[in-house]
């Protein structure tokens, strides 16, 4: 199945069940989305539920947030994160605090799905990751899908979550084929380890989970380790329990985003990998991300501005050589 | 620490108690569980117990004395016992193998949940300080472990004994070195015992090690030969193959200074050469049949066992087969020679069997296997592969070759 397949079926599920469920935001209608997402569901669901906007995010969330308050379970699609600085003071100030405003009396049941990350040359102004925003925001659930079958699981969760959920997504992953299988009573706020390790643990999420894994192998045949591959899925919680039960297995932990790296979630991961599990550590962590640069057009520096598989072995083997693996 | 034992609450309407007896007096060692005194409330006279291991510091109530409930009775010094007596320690320590100062060989962790009875002060300090404060540059994991095990990193760093910074596994290597001898390290290398099977707590040589493999019945894991591997898979593929024996017995007049397999090789060469089939090989819908007379040949060297290919067999003399067969035990084989054949056989007579059957090698039609030679007859069972000849083929091939060997005899 597709990956944006799954997130039409989620959606298209959630509506099916559920009248109080509606999706809103700039061509989810009548174009079927940016990237065919809600591809089929206005015709199904009619534009009284399926409701193209104007340009204009700040207004999208706070409408959103409105039918929230008002009872139903509106879905808002930002075209991509970095249009989203424009619903900040809406997502910020208002989704993420208005159940603690009001002493818990009232909830906002919203979804907001925003795709993100470096795809092919939209240059700086359409390829950041703002995970790193959104996850130190309280209040806020952010749930990052890397894969069909969570992204079709996860979504369904965060529609029917009474909190605000930011669900990202990732620009490239999109059009790509997955494999797909339903599982009763999903736990979306649960890390998933991806391939099981001994001697390493590579913790990522998003796209970069396949970099990683293309690099696996070829790590783990040059440094004869086995590598234990761990996807966040949720950056808010964070699932220290299956990371921690993996760093005292492995004892070495790197983490791989394509986020810059200062100030990046990384940061934050290891910040707590460090406080909570530095008796387990032998070796320090190591964290490859992009670079501290405004993503370039070039395909050349794009590519060179971002973690790649290659990039992968190679900072993990110089790592693994300074460090005594 | 001090630790204040109070006058307990023995009844829901007590509010004051009368302290009747002491049952210990300052300076007494006291357990976990110990009766100290024994205190009167409004309904019966009742046994006050410790409820941590120490020294009785002071006595704060004097026998007879009636005080409110919760008030303090008597205060218990809980970290100096051992040194005091150390006859009661309930743990003895064990011997270290090296002439370090004492470290603690058990987990901080658990000795610090056991409320630490009757610790040696040295190792209370250990456990109180941070293990940062553990010398030497090292991971934390390592220096963690280290501090387990009372391992000084910073001193085998300055002997150059332990890498520069030390991981994990430097220092788990240090503690087998501590607890293991060489020999016996080895022993759980070859056995892939995990050391720490073992209590570590003292040297463990190899005999312990080799009782332990006995009491344990642990087999010794002996990684397959890649030659081993692929005679496994030729023999398990050969299982499936449709087959049937045939059994006969030759008469053979072994020539002087010429080897008997020699022999068999040539003779058996020249009969294949009136019988097609039996140069045959069968390749999806056809039969490949070779003009040339390929035998395989069972060699067994050291444990190893290959089907070495004696090429053109039938356009070589006795004499340049005998040469062959003669360098066959001392040399390694070339992928080439171990291909391409078309029959093969197999000799156990030397061992003293005097039937046994073989397997077909690989794409082989067929094979014989030769039993002891006695009183120049000699026992051989055919395996034929059914796809390629049939019985009526097999016959006349068994048949034909009988008599080639009956006419050398005669001659």
């Amino acid at each position: 199945m597709l990956y944006r397949e799954a997130l039409n079926k989620a959606i298209d599920e959630s509506m099916a069940a559920d009248k109080s469920v509606v999706i809103l935001g700039e061509d989810v209608g009548r174009y079927g989305g940016s990237y065919r997402v809600s591809e089929g569901l206005f015709a199904k669901y009619g534009p009284k539920r399926v409701i193209d906007t104007p340009i204009a995010e700040l207004s999208i969330v706070g409408n959103a947030i409105g039918m929230a308050i008002a009872g139903l379970r509106p879905i808002a699609e930002i075209m991509t994160v970095n249009f989203s600085l424009l619903a900040m003071d809406q997502i910020v100030n208002h989704a993420a605090k208005f159940r603690y405003m009001s002493g818990g009396k009232m909830t906002i049941p919203l979804t907001i799905r925003m795709p993100g990350g470096v795809s092919r040359q939209l240059a700086a102004q359409h390829s950041e990751s703002y995970e790193t925003m959104y996850s130190a925001v309280p209040g806020l659930i952010v749930l990052a899908a890397s894969n069909a079958t969570y992204a079709y699981h996860a979504l369904k969760a965060a529609i029917f979550l009474n909190d605000p959920v930011i669900f990202l997504e990732h620009e490239l992953l999109y059009p790509m084929e997955m494999e797909f299988k339903e599982i009763e009573n999903f736990d979306p706020f649960k890390a998933e380890v991806v391939k099981e390790g001994e001697d390493l643990t590579i913790l990522t999420y998003l796209k970069m989970r396949y970099d990683v894994l293309q690099a696996v192998p070829v790590i783990e045949k040059e440094l004869g380790i086995s590598v234990e591959v761990i996807d966040l899925n949720s950056l808010r919680p964070l699932d220290m329990k299956t990371i921690s039960d993996s760093i005292k297995k492995t004892k070495r932990v790197v983490l791989v985003e394509e986020d810059h790296k200062t100030g990046g979630y990384g940061a934050e991961v290891i910040a707590r990998i460090s406080e909570q599990l530095f008796y387990e550590l032998d070796a320090p962590p190591l964290r490859i991300a992009g670079e501290d640069v405004p993503i370039p057009y070039n395909r050349k520096l794009e590519l060179a501005s971002i973690p790649t598989p290659d990039k992968i072995v190679a900072q993990i083997r110089e790592w693994s050589q300074a460090n005594g693996l | 620490m001090d630790y204040k034992i109070v006058m307990p609450v023995l009844s829901d309407t007590m509010d004051k108690g009368k302290l009747i007896k002491w049952r210990v007096k300052e300076g007494d060692i006291v357990h976990k569980g110990d009766v100290i005194a024994e205190v009167e409330s409004d309904k019966a006279i009742m046994e006050v117990q410790t409820f941590k291991d120490g020294v009785v510091k002071k006595l704060l109530v004097k026998e007879g004395e009636e005080v409110p409930v919760k008030t303090p009775i008597a205060i218990i010094e809980t970290e100096v016992e051992a040194k005091e007596e150390p006859k009661k320690e309930p743990k003895s320590q064990p011997k270290k193998p090296k002439e370090k100062p004492p470290q603690p060989t058990q987990k901080p962790k658990e000795e610090t949940k056991e409320a630490a009875p009757a610790v040696p002060p040295i190792i209370q300090e250990l456990l109180t300080t941070p293990i940062t404060s553990i010398g030497g540059k090292a991971s934390p994991a390592a220096k963690k472990k280290a501090a387990e095990a009372g391992i000084d990193i910073e001193a085998l760093q300055t002997e150059g004994l332990l890498p520069k910074p030390a991981h994990l596994k430097d220092v788990e290597q240090e503690i087998l070195k501590r607890y293991f001898t060489p020999k016996a390290l080895q022993l759980l290398k070859d056995y892939r015992i995990d050391p720490y099977s073992f209590e570590l707590t003292h040297k463990i040589d190899e005999e312990e090690v080799q009782a332990y493999i006995l009491e344990h019945d642990i087999p010794q894991p002996f990684p397959l030969s890649s030659n081993r591997k692929a005679v496994i898979a030729n023999v398990q593929n050969s299982a499936k193959k449709p087959v049937y024996f045939v059994y006969e017995t030759f008469d053979i007049r072994p020539y002087e200074n010429i080897k008997l397999t020699s022999l068999l090789i040539k003779t058996i060469a020249d009969v294949m050469q009136r019988h097609p089939l039996t140069r045959a090989k069968l390749q999806g819908d056809n039969y490949l049949i070779y003009p040339n007379s390929n035998i395989s040949v069972a060699v067994a060297k050291g444990d190893d066992l290959y089907m070495v290919v004696c090429k053109k067999a039938q356009a070589k003399s006795l004499e340049q087969i005998d040469e062959w067969v003669g360098g066959l035990k001392n040399r390694t084989y070339t992928p080439e020679e171990l291909s391409g054949s078309t029959f093969g056989i197999s000799n156990l007579g030397m061992f003293g069997i005097t039937r046994f059957s073989a397997m077909i090698n690989k794409q082989d039609c067929g094979i014989a296997a030769f039993g002891k030679l006695e009183q120049n007859r000699i026992k051989v069972t055919f395996t034929f592969d059914h796809r390629i000849l049939n019985g009526v083929d097999a016959a006349k091939f068994v048949t034909d070759l009988k008599n080639s060997f009956k006419e050398q005899s005669d001659v």
